[in-house]
């Protein structure tokens, strides 16, 4: 089955490895990488830095333009992911790629399924999978479907499903960001057990503070280039974020206590019916102006209906939402902006942007029928561009040209055109939702200080992300949602920790109802 | 993918970009000329295959249409119905909507300047103006109703359109054969229209016999500057522009992609309408049984040509519209039928839909470029 692997050399490595896409772009320049048997690697860098394409290469999903790619210490040539399994290379990917039909089992077992005479043997899958839980230390059920299991387990099912196929070399593509802080310290205790086994671990993150607790060596790459590799011992975060983006930098964000004036979201009783997605049971929060209040949970709580719900893009089925006294009930979408709303959505390539569209275009989807750029019924292209350009000039957009597609900028890039255009409103009440996701840590740290900044103009934030160390940093008040239900409120963030917060975020521990509903006017009556 | 670095472009200075931006504007231009060359080419090679003499048919294809004034007549007025059916469609294409109904719209467009040009007495301007507003009303009612279908009830517009199409069209041949038809002819098609609704032709202007061609030309290329201004310099330009581009980022910004996606219809409607305006006060001077005969489809063409600029637009329909001439007059002059000039269309269409050959090209320089570098 598996070509023979050396007797010693590393696990894998590349060697003078270049990727040129074929829109001309460099995405890996020249890279010298290995990693011996038996560790843990981090890699890391900025989006667009080439970990993720140096990663495909090692699993034959792209092919190198130059160099060469080395497994169990030989050259190798892989024309696909299966030549890559064959090997020993097991990948899982940030998006799981599972049948969501299936029980564990049969996922774990697919492609390589025991029995006889095409049959599948469905008992000996079961233990089969039971006993690899066993060894690993990941827990599985094995007879659950996957899709009636946690982003956690599926990701479990994921690395035994590659422990099924005999990996020897493990690939993790930002694998904690979708776990709560309990699930990523169980990861993390499996993958230490992997590795102590022998196995090599590839572990590509953004988080810092992770990649310092798991890994044994981090390697740093830069625009396309292996800028160093270090002992994880020998490096601090800012000593790696420094490599990372070429300079120091450090995402603490300055920040004075928040000081909020008069409730300019108030939301009572929010309820929310729907067959497919999250419902929302009995929501009531405030949020004044000139503070930022965090929403924190697993995904798929109830955060997106809840966004979309105050943007206007959704119908509540119960309940009232207020906005600085306005009732937003049979607005539409337009109406709530008039109303004040700014919303930074959570997939800017699905509606935060038209991709095709140019930059100026993109910046004016709430205001191009209004002067300074429409008078008459007339659209000025002069007072489009201007326009485009000053807030090229104000929110630091890399670009030659306003006219330039969306579609050919960043992804931190994209996202300051997508908070330029919803700052730039002067909104009353800014709902920003993962709007750090997959940028840049340059570019995270504008969007952290534009917070900031527009809480001190006067702002109420709403800020809604799945990084529960960008709502620490950022929030004066943190609210937590569970299964479309609020379950936790801290009027102080100061001395909170992440683990505390997640003890809230799995269910462990809950606020009642007094201490949620404390010092609101008139909460809404629970339904008999 | 989102992780995919497309940074390239960051880090080139705004001289860079634009020097691109013509270059690659120089490659579309000069890649449309060699897909035109390349399916001469094979058109060329066709008939050498058939065993007929290419060079001759050539010549009647590709200078005929401009050897006589009477057929740079025909030509123009066969570009003026086929440019606007181009426009009408390149509207609501814009919005992203598929809409083949610029067959029902030109006949409810020719139905309604007849019956207004025939029966109605107006003074001298008038006789002219009115028939065609009520052309490009008929037109915009017939694009509201599938538009609604879709934009309120999500009917699958394509299902719409060709349903209506097939209604309209008979119902035509009904009125057009029984009530309207003239009483007392042989040949089936209405009453003549009376001669102050005729638009004026160009014969008229230029002293030259430039056949049936009309000022109907003016109001083609108006049109299409209208269009090009309506969707570059309104509000109205601009929500149709992002509905196509991405609805879902239209609705998020505050655009009632519904109303965009009527209005697109309407819009296209009308102007379907002003074509079945042409083909009466203008070209047959009457109705006839399927009077438009394939323009409506080959509208869609001619948009797709386009890209569905308005501009490119006008473009597209005066090349396609002298092939079609000059294949007419090959086929009078020569063995060969008129099947070359579909060949040929057919070739331009595929390779320019496919759009394969200028990105490959440009492609290819980026890549020498960053090589270079």
């Amino acid at each position: 089955m598996n070509e023979p692997w050396g007797k010693d050399g590393p696990a894998v490595a590349a060697r003078g490895v270049t990727k040129t896409y074929a829109n001309g772009v460099r995405a890996v320049r020249a890279v010298d990488l290995e990693v011996p048997p038996g560790e843990i690697r981090a890699v890391v860098g900025e989006n667009g830095a080439g970990k993720s394409t140096l990663m495909k290469m090692f699993y034959g999903l792209e092919q190198p333009s130059a160099g060469e790619i080395l497994v169990g210490g030989r050259p190798r040539v892989l024309r696909g992911p299966a030549s890559a399994i064959a090997l020993g290379v097991g990948m899982v990917h940030q998006n799981l790629m599972l049948v969501p039909s299936f029980t564990v089992a049969q996922n774990v077992v697919l492609g390589v399924e025991p029995g006889r005479r095409g049959l599948v043997d469905p008992k000996a899958a079961v233990e089969t999978t039971a006993r690899l839980a066993e060894e690993s230390g990941l827990t599985v059920d094995p007879r659950a479907r996957v899709d009636e299991v946690s982003v956690g387990m599926r990701q479990r099912t994921e690395i035994l499903k590659a422990l099924h196929r005999r990996a020897r070399v493990l690939i993790l593509d930002e694998p904690t960001a979708v776990l709560t802080p309990q699930e990523t310290e169980d990861l993390f205790a499996a993958v230490r057990r992997l590795r102590d086994g022998g196995m090599t671990v590839l572990f590509i993150s953004h988080k810092l503070r992770e990649v310092r607790e798991i890994s044994d060596k981090v390697s740093v790459m830069r625009a396309g280039s292996l800028v160093g590799t270090v002992a994880t011992a020998d490096a601090t975060e800012r000593s790696l974020a420094a490599m990372m983006v070429g300079r120091d930098m450090s995402l603490d964000v300055d920040r004075t206590p928040a000081r909020p004036t008069g409730t300019t979201l108030r939301v009572r009783g929010l309820g929310y019916e729907t067959p497919i997605g999250q419902c929302l049971h009995g929501l009531d929060f405030d949020v004044a102006a000139g503070e930022i209040v965090g929403v924190a949970g697993i995904e798929g709580n109830g955060q997106s209906e809840l966004a979309e719900i105050l943007a206007g893009l959704r119908r509540p089925t119960g309940g009232t939402v207020h906005i600085d006294g306005t009732d937003t009930a049979g607005l539409d979408v337009a109406g709530h902006r008039r109303a004040g709303i700014g919303y930074v959505p959570e997939d800017r390539l699905h509606n935060g942007a038209a991709l095709d569209a140019s930059i100026a275009d993109n910046l004016v989807v709430d205001r191009h029928d209004r002067p300074p750029l429409a008078r008459h019924g007339v659209l000025h292209p002069g007072a489009l561009r201007a326009h485009a350009d000053r807030l090229i000039d104000q929110y630091a957009i890399r670009t030659p040209d306003p006219s330039v597609p969306v579609r050919a900028l960043s992804g931190g890039n994209m996202q300051k055109v997508i908070v330029a255009r919803e700052l730039s409103a002067g909104p009353r009440l800014l709902i920003a939702s993962q709007v750090t996701r997959g940028v840049d840590i340059g570019a995270m740290r504008f969007m952290y200080e534009r917070l900031v900044a527009a809480r001190d103009e006067g702002a109420a934030v709403l800020l809604i992300s799945a990084d529960l160390t960008e709502l620490l940093a950022l929030s004066d008040r943190l609210l937590v949602l569970k299964d479309g239900r609020l379950v936790a409120r801290f009027d102080d963030t100061t001395g909170l920790t992440e683990k505390r917060v997640g003890l809230y975020m799995l269910g462990v521990e809950e606020h009642d109802r007094d201490r949620l509903t404390a010092h609101l006017d008139d909460p809404w009556e629970e339904a008999p | 993918m989102t992780t995919t670095p497309m940074t390239a472009i960051e880090t080139e200075d705004r001289r860079q970009y634009r020097a691109t931006r013509r270059r690659d504007f120089a490659v579309d231009l000069s890649m449309a000329l060699a897909t035109i060359l390349a399916a001469l080419a094979i058109g060329f090679l066709v008939m050498l295959a058939t065993g007929n003499d290419p060079i001759r048919a050539y010549e009647a294809m590709l200078t005929g249409p401009l050897d006589r004034s009477f057929r740079v007549g025909r030509w123009l007025e066969d570009a003026t119905t086929l440019t606007l059916l181009g426009l009408s469609v390149a509207i609501p294409f814009r919005a992203r909507q598929i809409s083949l109904g610029a067959e029902s719209q030109v006949y409810a467009g020719a139905l309604a300047a007849a019956t207004v040009a025939i029966f109605l007495p107006l003074p001298p301007v008038f006789a002219v103006i009115v028939p065609m507003a009520a052309a490009a009303a008929a037109g915009a009612g017939m694009g509201l109703v599938p538009g609604s279908m879709k934009a309120r009830l999500g009917a699958n517009e394509i299902v719409a359109t060709l349903m209506l199409n097939a209604i309209v069209v008979r119902v035509y041949d009904y009125l057009v054969n029984g009530p309207l038809k003239e009483s007392g002819s042989s040949a089936v098609h209405s009453k003549n229209i009376q001669p102050d609704s005729a638009l004026t032709p160009l014969t008229d202007w230029f002293g030259v016999p430039l056949g049936r061609a009309n000022i109907g030309l003016g109001v083609m290329l108006l049109t299409a500057v209208a269009l090009w201004l309506l969707l570059t310099r309104t509000p109205l330009g601009y929500r149709i522009r992002m509905t196509g581009a991405n609805p879902d980022f239209a609705a998020y910004g505050g655009i009632r992609v519904p109303r965009v996606i009527e209005w697109s219809f309407v819009i296209g409607g009308a102007v379907a309408g002003l074509a079945g305006a042409h083909l009466v006060q203008g070209v047959y001077g009457r109705l006839e049984p399927g009077l438009a005969g394939s323009l409506a489809f080959e509208g869609i063409v001619v948009a797709l040509l386009a890209r569905n600029n308005p501009l490119v637009v006008v473009v597209a329909g005066l090349f396609y519209s002298y092939l079609r001439a000059g294949g007419d007059i090959m086929e009078q002059q020569t063995d060969v039928g008129t099947e070359i000039v579909v060949v040929i269309q057919a070739v331009i269409v595929l390779l320019v839909t496919a759009q394969a050959l200028p990105n490959l090209l440009k492609r290819r320089i980026a890549r020498k470029q960053v090589g270079i570098r």
